[in-house]
């Protein structure tokens, strides 16, 4: 078994060690400069929105190896308020109105695979994979 | 992208010995290669990165962080460029719809210049964007009486075509040809009223040819007056007749008045896209449109009213502001 | 202020909101069009919802509306008048005094003519 770290999202200052995490982890794994700043990028908009959005949560980082191929997986999980429209959330233009940054299409887009669970009042949990090619 | 970022290097390391523009050229050709490529900006710095510590083994290991530092600036403006090519690609599966509705918009509201013993016809009507707010409704017997309505949504696009629609197959149940103006703004007003969102009108004026005295009986709700142009006097009359625009309340009285057409005599049926064209210099002078019309007064209605719309096109470099739609009804002379 | 470039034109649009004897009075600058009357919209529509609100509008520093502009007015008038509550406009120009009138709205809303304008006094 895959030996799993994670960091609590209270502050401002857990969006940055969460970062350190995710860079150290994809470090290890393997992954060049510019897939380690990627992996970063998308901790960083997972880490903030949990900050902003939720209050509280935690990311979680986990090694992972699959038909001789490494990767990394990150789950950002929050007990807020959930996402009303997942749609809207998703979907390019409303990120950069809102505010969010790059938002869930960014970390999409910087990631291979993603997914959202999410239910309204109980909370958030998504999960990004990106594989070491 | 191993190809690209083996020539990337070459570039690189021919350039910075003969830093001539030849080599920035082959720079700018590969960045489109590495564009179609969909090679992200960090990914270009990464590129970059790997390039210096090759050439210049012996570089300052701070100056090689600091591309670090960059390639995570870099990362937000690939994310944005990303999403900018993903709604331009969105934008584009709009507007092919959009062509689309306007091709319904042009079925369902096709209407047929009547062809009427003893009135001659002509009709521009050209939207300012795709979709118009315009409209313009023909309906006769070919025979005795011929009814013509032109209306101006207020707003544009799509909303304004979708309640056109609606007023079309209103006035299409209830006979218009024979019904008086007023009633038939009576009863449009109904249906915009109970129908229509609250900051939604129309403006209508609608007329009724009565081949048999030659009567044109017309009402207005909140429209541009009509010209009436009197052959014999060789003056312009302004057909307004008062009336509340469509859909703000119900039970509006609407003013009905009739006048009598001699041969030469004609009427033009105007929106404010015709009357409140605008240029550099401020607005045309409402006398401009009579001035045209009078020019072409001899000519046939359809030429009358291209004549109008291509002078009037022209002075806004057809970048029209507005819907422009013009009716033009002239009475035959028999004798020809 | 704000300011909107529209085909090369700057085209902006003041409204001022100022409360006196109950009565909110709007002061409104520039042109009303279809590119400004989103930015009046605006300044108008939180205003509406309240019970029995007596609006003047202030248009001696407006030359003009467009239909869109027009739209504007009567979606504020409706509400009000749902609302029982009351809209005056005034310092219309002559202009702006034809629109009134051609769209019929002179019957049913509360219009005054610019003082001393063009001499055929109030509607």
């Amino acid at each position: 078994m895959d030996y799993r770290s994670s960091v609590e999202i209270y502050t401002e200052w857990d969006i940055v060690a969460a970062r350190q995490l995710g860079r150290n982890e994809a470090r290890k794994i393997g992954f060049g400069t510019v897939d380690q700043a990627r992996i970063t990028t998308a901790i960083s908009e997972l880490a903030r929105n949990i900050y902003l959005y939720a209050g509280k949560g935690k990311i979680e980082i986990e090694r992972l190896y699959e038909n001789g191929v490494f990767g990394i997986l990150i789950i950002a999980s929050d007990q807020g308020p959930g996402i009303a429209d997942m749609r809207k959330v998703m979907s390019d233009g409303f990120t950069t109105s809102g505010g969010l940054g790059a938002g869930m299409p960014g970390v999409r887009r910087l990631m291979d695979e993603f997914n959202v669970e999410s239910e309204l009042n109980v909370g958030t949990t998504i999960t990004a994979v990106k594989w070491l090619r | 992208m191993l190809e690209v970022k083996r020539k990337y290097k070459e570039m690189v390391s021919q350039y910075v010995n003969s830093q001539s523009e030849m080599d920035l050229y082959s720079g700018h050709k590969l960045s489109r290669q590495f564009i179609e490529k969909e090679i992200s900006p960090e990914e270009v710095i990464g590129i970059h990165k790997r390039t210096l510590k090759e050439l210049f083994p012996e570089m300052d290991e701070k100056i090689s962080h600091s591309f670090d530092f960059l390639i995570e600036v870099m990362i937000h403006y690939g994310l944005a460029l990303q999403e900018h090519q993903s709604l331009i690609r969105k934008q584009e599966e709009h507007e092919m719809e959009m062509n689309i509705a306007a091709k319904v918009q042009d079925t369902l509201l096709k209407t047929k210049v009547p062809n009427f013993k003893g009135l001659d016809i002509g009709f521009v009507s050209v939207p300012a964007k795709q979709m118009s707010g315009d409209y313009a409704y023909f309906v006769s017997d070919e025979q005795s009486y011929a009814s013509v309505a032109v209306a101006d949504v207020i707003g544009k696009g799509i909303p304004a075509a979708l309640c056109m629609s609606m007023i079309k197959f209103g006035m299409d149940s209830m006979q218009a040809e024979r019904s008086s103006p007023r009633l038939v703004l009576d009863i449009v007003n109904r249906i915009v009223e109970e129908s229509v969102d609250d900051s939604m009108f129309i403006s209508m004026f609608y007329g009724k040819y009565d081949a048999k005295d030659s009567a044109f009986s017309y009402a207005s709700a909140g429209h541009e007056p009509a010209l009436l142009y009197k052959a014999d006097e060789e003056k312009f009359v302004e057909l307004d007749a008062k009336g509340l625009l469509l859909g703000v309340q119900s039970n509006v009285l609407y003013e009905e008045r009739t006048v009598h057409l001699a041969d030469g005599d004609f009427i033009a049926m105007l929106t404010d896209g015709v009357t409140e064209v605008r240029t550099e210099e401020g607005f045309i002078d409402e006398d401009l449109i009579k001035e045209l019309l009078w020019k072409v007064k001899d000519e046939p209605s359809q030429i009358m009213a291209d004549t109008v719309y291509r002078h009037l096109g022209e002075m806004q470099n057809f970048q029209l502001r507005d819907d422009f739609t013009i009716i033009i009804l002239k009475k035959e002379d028999k004798k020809v | 202020m704000i300011f909107k470039k529209i085909r090369g034109v700057e085209m902006n649009l003041q409204v001022e909101l100022l409360e006196k004897d109950s009565v909110q009075y709007f002061k409104v600058v520039g042109e009303i069009d279809a590119f400004t009357a989103p930015i009046l919209k605006e300044r108008l529509e939180p205003m509406q919802k309240v019970k029995g609100l007596q609006a003047a509008i202030d248009l001696s520093n407006v030359d003009y509306i467009d239909s869109t502009g027009l739209g504007v007015f009567v979606g504020f008038y409706k509400a009000l008048k749902q609302n029982e509550g009351h809209m005056k406009i005034t310092g219309v120009n002559a202009r702006l005094k034809r629109l009134f009138e051609i769209t019929g709205l002179d019957d049913i809303m509360d219009i005054e003519a610019e003082e001393g304008g063009d001499g055929d006094a109030t509607v």
